[in-house]
């Protein structure tokens, strides 16, 4: 089962790597920007490998506290990260 | 016409540079994250040390088999011999719990261990009873009835039968410690060390506490032991979760059959090729010591060895032998000792508070009196436990505990994100370990006295 996610997450990741692409393409951003895109995407996709595993082996409580700790961590991260790309965009037009 | 032109030149030599050092930068960021991983790697792997890595004094005894606690325990000759020592261990009990207090013998407990009548409770029935005793039943066999304390019985008897009588050359110490290691792959082993016979961590005199009598190295054991093989038997997560109930003990014994069964082979591997081999459980010398110095795990609090990925979930077992032309192991260190002396869960989670909440020392220090501290091993700087009060507990359980083993933040399966912390412990400093172990607790890993846990145990079947 978890080599079966490894997959899923490997797919995932590239299709995380390429939407960076062509945000690069698209728009030109900061290092704060980047970083809070990088660190937010990558605490989603830890999180769910955190997720599957604690399942796996048992132990809910540590996949719930994944979702809590990581999870949410991450989707705050991008979401703030993402309306201040929008402003900077709001800015610029 | 030329002065703009060198401002533009100017402008994207300048963004050209920017561009080169974010690139540097972000290289930087990247090479940075690589070399972490890769120290932590390699500090996963252990520190790999010449000598002995826990301190001993010059004064340092060895320890007499006597006073294993378990073999005093199961020797009557020894407790009519030593009442002060019951007497002494009675006082204590009654000085912490003067209401409660009850006489105890470690003889006429100990001989009717593990055949008290089922209990009302989870983990305590019929059920839990049957597993243990099933568990321990393969080992109890193998060495022919006797206790895991007993020496020169079963597979571990001193007998050299079927010993070769040429002697097998290997190329070099390299391809002779190979061959070793995989034959004990072959028979099971989950890991595999082999270290210098070290006098030091070998009872002195051995005892035999079902005949009653004291044996010598010297007159009594056949050969002089050059090598000590250490062997290593998994613990099933699931059964040990379930501590302090009667489950576990079906893992504790079924580890113990693994373990004698792979040095009862290695030992006839040995004697087939020509050389003197003598199997042990926990007779003959302390294990610990023994897989320390073979490079198989570090010293925790709970006075068990921690290893990669298991974590103290192990058992031991060795194999003595006279063949000494081997590549010897080196001890590693994993930075065990500084998570324990923050962590202090198996301290927390220990029912007898046999388990020492104080810092490594090189005497006890729960007491000084030589009529109680008389199993303790002095001269090694280490953490000081309370084995009386552990064996009591026992007793009172009816059933052993191993509470400390299951509350052990390195007690995990193997999943990846447990070895990912155990990357992150390895390199940390100590108040990370102490906000890990509040991480650990908070994850929910690593309680014991829970039902839910004897109740998923029953439901394991299923995925075979």
């Amino acid at each position: 089962m978890m080599d079966f996610i490894w997959y899923i997450l490997g797919v995932l990741t590239g299709a995380v790597a390429y939407s960076l692409y062509l945000i690069s393409k698209k728009t030109t951003l900061n290092w704060l920007l980047w970083s809070g895109l990088i660190a937010g995407s990558s605490l989603i996709l830890f999180s769910i490998a955190w997720v599957v595993g604690s399942v796996l082996e048992g132990v809910p409580r540590a996949a719930s506290m994944g979702i809590l700790l990581f999870g949410l961590s991450g989707v705050i991260m991008l979401t703030l990260t993402a309306r201040m790309v929008a402003s900077q965009k709001d800015k610029v037009q | 016409m030329n002065q703009p032109d060198k401002k533009e030149s100017g402008k994207g030599l300048n963004a050209s540079r920017r561009r080169f050092l974010k690139l540097g930068l972000a290289g930087a960021g990247v090479a940075a994250v690589a070399a972490g991983g890769v120290t932590a790697i390699k500090r996963m792997e252990g520190i790999r040390h010449d000598e002995f890595p826990l301190p001993v004094r010059d004064d340092f005894k060895r320890i007499d088999q006597r006073n294993q606690i378990n073999v005093f325990a199961n020797s009557k000759a020894l407790n009519d011999k030593h009442s002060e020592r019951n007497r002494s261990f009675n006082a204590q009990l009654k000085k912490e719990n003067p209401q409660g207090f009850k006489e105890f013998h470690f003889y006429e407990t100990r001989h009717v261990f593990m055949q008290g009548p089922y209990r009302d409770a989870v983990g305590h029935s019929q059920l839990e009873r049957a597993l243990a005793v099933a568990g321990f039943s393969s080992a109890r066999q193998q060495l022919g009835g006797g206790s895991m304390e007993a020496p020169n019985t079963g597979v571990s008897s001193w007998k050299q039968e079927m010993l070769a009588k040429d002697k097998y050359q290997f190329n070099s110490p390299g391809e002779a410690a190979l061959a070793i290691k995989s034959a004990a792959r072959l028979f099971g082993a989950l890991r595999c060390g082999i270290t210098k016979r070290d006098e030091r961590w070998d009872y002195e005199p051995l005892y035999d506490a079902a005949i009653e009598r004291e044996l010598s190295w010297e007159k009594d054991f056949p050969f002089e032991p050059k090598t000590v093989i250490v062997i290593l038997a998994e613990m099933d997560y699931h059964a040990m979760a379930s501590a302090p109930s009667w489950m576990q003990d079906g893992t504790v014994g079924d580890a113990y059959a693994h373990a004698i069964k792979i040095a009862g082979q290695l030992t006839i591997f040995l004697r087939q090729l020509g050389y003197q081999a003598v199997a042990s459980m926990n007779d003959m010398g302390v294990n610990a010591p023994y897989a320390i110095a073979a490079g198989l795990g570090e010293g925790a609090r709970n006075g068990s060895i921690i290893t990669p990925k298991q974590g103290p979930r192990i058992r031991i077992s060795k194999v003595y032998t006279d063949f000494e032309l081997v590549e010897y192991d080196k001890p590693r260190t994993f930075g065990v000792a500084s998570f324990c002396l923050n962590c202090k869960r198996c301290a927390d989670s220990c029912p007898s508070k046999a388990i020492t909440f104080d810092a490594q020392s090189w005497e006890p220090t729960y007491s000084s009196d030589p009529d109680y501290i008389w199993h303790a091993s002095r001269g090694v700087l280490k953490f000081h436990n309370d084995a009386k009060k552990c064996a009591k507990f026992w007793i009172d359980n009816d059933g052993s505990c191993g509470n400390c083993i299951a509350s052990c933040p390195y007690n995990k399966p193997d999943f990846w994100h447990h070895r990912l912390v155990d990357a992150q412990n390895v390199i940390a400093p100590g108040p990370v370990h102490a906000f890990m172990r509040e991480m650990d607790i908070f994850f929910g890993y690593g309680k014991v006295d829970d039902p839910a846990r004897v109740r998923k145990f029953w439901k394991m079947g299923a995925k075979i």
